[in-house]
């Protein structure tokens, strides 16, 4: 079932042409043609991205994410840069030209282009921009629309939840919504007589003061704009999703892109664009995947340590010495391989027995004087005959 | 601003005849003439040829009664329905509210459909929908839910009143309590308000107030038809200012009956007397307002016996009205006063907090409309439309019956196989016990 390439992109384009026309009729001024979305795509150079820059800026401000009066403040040829930058941070939109603020500018002018504007244009989109850009312009158009007014939700203090007051509460929103439906059938009445009078007007005078005229058709203008813009975002809203199938092709191309980035700190490079598709989850998986080993290497270089300390003899085999290294980490788990109190055993047997020797001679040496003393003793006593064992 | 009657079974078909007849005779009556116009406008449209024809729909699934309130109407010189704006058959519902609802109803749904919207497309604004019928029978309760409910689907925002006559307690017919039962708990979900006429009130007031000797299906439609002819003729209200209001079942509805649990209206009208005597008596504000307050608050339906014992109490000494003869509760009361010196008549007495349950205050549940021209010949009236627990009792009595039947499963297999399970039984039992239980509560 898949449809050629050419159809395809033919499809694209009239898709994108309709997201231009919608863009254009929600009162933009700078939008490009379908054509530099596709330019955006492989980067097309300063020109696009100016357009870009200034499609942003335009959507923004339009938006009133940024105030058209930050713009006018900001000064150079940047200024453009740094109102979409700042826009889109406040949307949380995040990208490493973003957060550095010098976007497209100097030293990063390499791999900076228009087709990360191009995907912060989709985020912009993705995250309902243009519904708000829809609702503003209908509310300009159209004066008739009720426009809701801003009620204090807070609740008295004095509210008690309890089921007297739930009642209440229940008889209010009753009575609220009755009064909804009076309202909106008297709104249905004053259409009819409305209808009813315009209608008269047309029948009656032709030459009706050319002021009324004026004023009709000015009306008569907004209304057909206003239906304008609705079919476009009627259009818009049907073939919507293969501009998002596109907009993951650029995400794709963003990701594959050959030019090698060099990111200044590693976490932005993962999260500088929203990833469609696995390739983020496969670089994460490869890194923690690549964590543990080193972990397990390190393990092992400290049992080889080991083994040349002492074990030198026997066979280095990869399995012995892990498992030597474990044994060595349950003895001494703090100590490192070499430690200071811990003596080589020939030198501490000869320490042992120069020990011995000395303290064989001290016990030689007062068994003598013990015997001497008791002869001396032995000596004084005449009367006393001893009898030797 | 109009409203569009549906007429449904034998009952609706002559309680609406008799309705058309007294608001027409009223509006024409006067000399009034804003009035007038504002009562033809909301009840009748107007032919090319000045004839007035009733924005109503006849349903029946005889066509006996329909045939006689047309030909009534007609005969009557003043107004006549529309020629083509109704629809009967030859087979009835057999008192069976399942072969109405189940049957009868959606195999007709396309043609009662056709009709009510001709009715409203002739309207230059649609105040609201009425369906009126009984909830004993096949017909009106049966199809008239059914066909209720079609309405709601086609005009979710409209507001829809039913009129229901409520059967007689010693019985008209076997299974009327379950017909009751089921009609109440269903139009519970669709309607707006729930505006009921008791059969044995109606027939006391004959009896006793009117002195009819022997009381016909007619004396009790046309005190019927006073009582609400007096609540829907135009009358100046809150919103109005200062003209007949616009939009009467919207103004009824959100002044009265704003709580999902709390639909159901009752009305009492003061002073009702035989014909021949009105031009012997006078009346005055404050007697009629003190006997209308003390039948508000005992919960007596007419002037006579009146128990001027029961007084308002504070919140916490209130009982459940269930079983002692108590103080009537009010959620929310609307007050109509039509007649000579309107302006001067003091309502303060209704505006007692004491009349109200604690969570509401008396300011959203007291409603006054006033209307300087007298009524279908009373030189001055009043009528309280009354969302309180005047109708519990009589409630609890259809439902305790019903459930006694069901108790003991008689009759069951007749609507079984008309598709109405033991399932729905249940469920309405339980939507009602509910609607019970709230207005118990109501102190």
């Amino acid at each position: 079932m898949r449809r050629s390439k050419a159809a395809v992109s033919v499809e694209v384009r009239q898709v994108i042409g309709a997201l231009c026309r919608l863009l254009a009729a929600t009162g933009l001024h700078a939008v490009p043609a379908p054509e530099t979305f596709r330019r955006a795509k492989f980067s097309g150079g300063l020109e696009v991205e100016d357009q870009f820059w200034q499609l942003l800026t335009s959507i923004l401000q339009s938006a009133g994410i940024v105030s058209c009066e930050a713009f006018n403040q900001l000064e150079g040829v940047s200024k453009h840069r740094k109102l979409v930058a700042a826009g889109l941070w406040q949307t949380g939109y995040h990208a490493d030209w973003v957060s550095g603020g010098e976007g497209g500018e100097g030293g990063q002018g390499g791999r900076f282009s228009s087709r990360d504007l191009l995907l912060a244009l989709g985020w912009l989109l993705a995250t309902g921009t243009l519904e708000k850009l829809l609702t503003r312009r209908v509310q300009q158009m159209d004066n008739i629309l009720l426009t809701p007014i801003p009620v204090n939700p807070q609740l008295s203090s004095e509210l008690q939840l309890h089921s007297a007051s739930l009642r209440k509460l229940q008889w209010l929103i009753g009575s609220l919504n009755y009064q909804g439906q009076i309202l909106l059938s008297m709104q249905e009445e004053r259409t009819r007589l409305l209808h009813a009078v315009l209608f008269a007007i047309l029948q009656t005078s032709v030459s009706s003061p050319d002021q009324s005229s004026t004023v009709l058709r000015e009306e008569c203008v907004c209304v057909q704009q206003l239906c304008d813009l609705l079919e476009a975002y009627l259009n818009w809203k049907q073939v919507e999703n293969i501009f998002w199938t596109w907009m993951d092709s650029v995400v794709d191309c963003h990701l594959t892109d050959p030019v090698v980035e060099k990111p200044t700190h590693a976490p932005s490079g993962i999260t500088r664009v929203c990833h469609h598709g696995n390739r983020g989850l496969e670089k994460f998986e490869d890194m923690i995947l690549r964590l543990p080993r080193g972990q397990k290497g390190q393990q092992i270089g400290r049992g080889d340590a080991e083994d040349r300390g002492e074990r030198s003899t026997e066979p280095n085999s990869r399995l012995k010495s892990r498992s030597n290294a474990a044994a060595a980490q349950q003895r001494c788990p703090t100590a490192g391989p070499e430690t200071p109190d811990e003596l080589p055993l020939s030198q501490a047997t000869q320490l042992l027995l120069h020990a011995e020797a000395l303290l064989l001679e001290r016990r030689d040496r007062q068994r003598l004087a013990n015997r001497i003393q008791l002869q001396e003793m032995v000596g004084k006593l005449d009367e006393l005959v001893l009898i030797p064992p | 601003m109009s409203v569009v009657t549906v007429q449904l079974g034998q009952c609706g078909n002559q309680v609406g005849h008799e309705l058309f007849d007294v608001v027409c005779a009223d509006a024409q009556d006067g000399q009034r003439k804003a009035y007038g116009t504002a009562s033809c406008e909301r009840f009748f449209h107007q032919t090319t040829h000045g004839d007035l024809v009733a924005r109503a729909v006849l349903v029946d699934m005889e066509p006996k009664v329909i045939n006689q309130s047309i030909s009534r109407a007609a005969k009557s010189g003043r107004w006549r329905y529309g020629e083509t704006s109704h629809f009967s058959q030859k087979q009835g519902s057999g008192n069976n509210w399942a072969n109405g609802y189940c049957v009868h109803g959606p195999s007709h749904r396309d043609m009662v459909e056709e009709l009510v919207r001709r009715e409203v497309e002739r309207c230059d604004r649609l105040a609201g929908l009425m369906a009126m019928m009984s909830v004993a029978g096949g017909t009106g309760s049966g199809v008239g839910t059914y066909v209720t409910q079609c309405l709601r689907d086609i005009y979710p925002s409209t507001f829809i009143l039913n009129h229901l006559t409520w059967p007689y307690g010693t019985g008209e017919v076997i299974v009327q309590n379950y017909n009751s039962v089921l009609t109440l708990a269903h139009l519970y979900k669709l309607s707006d308000a729930i505006l009921v006429h008791e059969n044995d009130t109606v027939h006391r007031i004959c009896s006793q107030l009117l002195n009819i000797k022997h009381i016909s299906f007619g004396d009790v439609n046309r005190v019927i038809a006073h009582q609400l002819g007096s609540v829907l003729q135009p009358a100046l209200t809150a919103d109005s200012q200062g003209v007949y209001s616009r939009n009467p079942l919207g103004e009824l509805v959100s002044s009265l009956a704003c709580h999902p649990e709390y639909k159901l209206l009752s009305v009492s009208t003061i002073p009702q007397m035989p014909s021949a005597s009105i031009a012997y008596s006078t009346f005055s504000w404050p007697g009629l307002l003190k006997h209308l307050r003390q039948m508000l608050i005992s919960n007596t339906k007419m002037e006579e016996g009146i128990d001027w014992q029961v007084r308002p109490t504070a919140g916490s000494e209130r009982t459940s009205s269930l079983t002692a003869p108590s103080f009537n509760t009010s959620l929310a009361n609307l007050l109509i006063l039509r007649g000579k010196d309107v302006y001067s008549a003091e309502t303060g007495a209704f505006e007692d907090p004491a009349l109200y349950t604690s969570w509401l205050s008396s300011q959203e549940a007291f409603n006054l409309w006033k209307s300087p021209v007298p009524f279908n010949k009373y030189e001055k009236s009043a009528t309280v439309v009354s969302n309180s627990q005047a109708l519990l009792r009589p409630l609890d009595n259809i439902v305790g019956k019903a459930w006694n039947m069901f108790a003991s499963r008689a009759y069951i297999h007749q609507y079984v196989k008309f598709g109405i399970s033991e399932e729905d039984f249940l469920d309405s039992f339980t939507s009602l016990e509910q609607v019970i239980s709230s207005y118990s509560q109501l102190c």
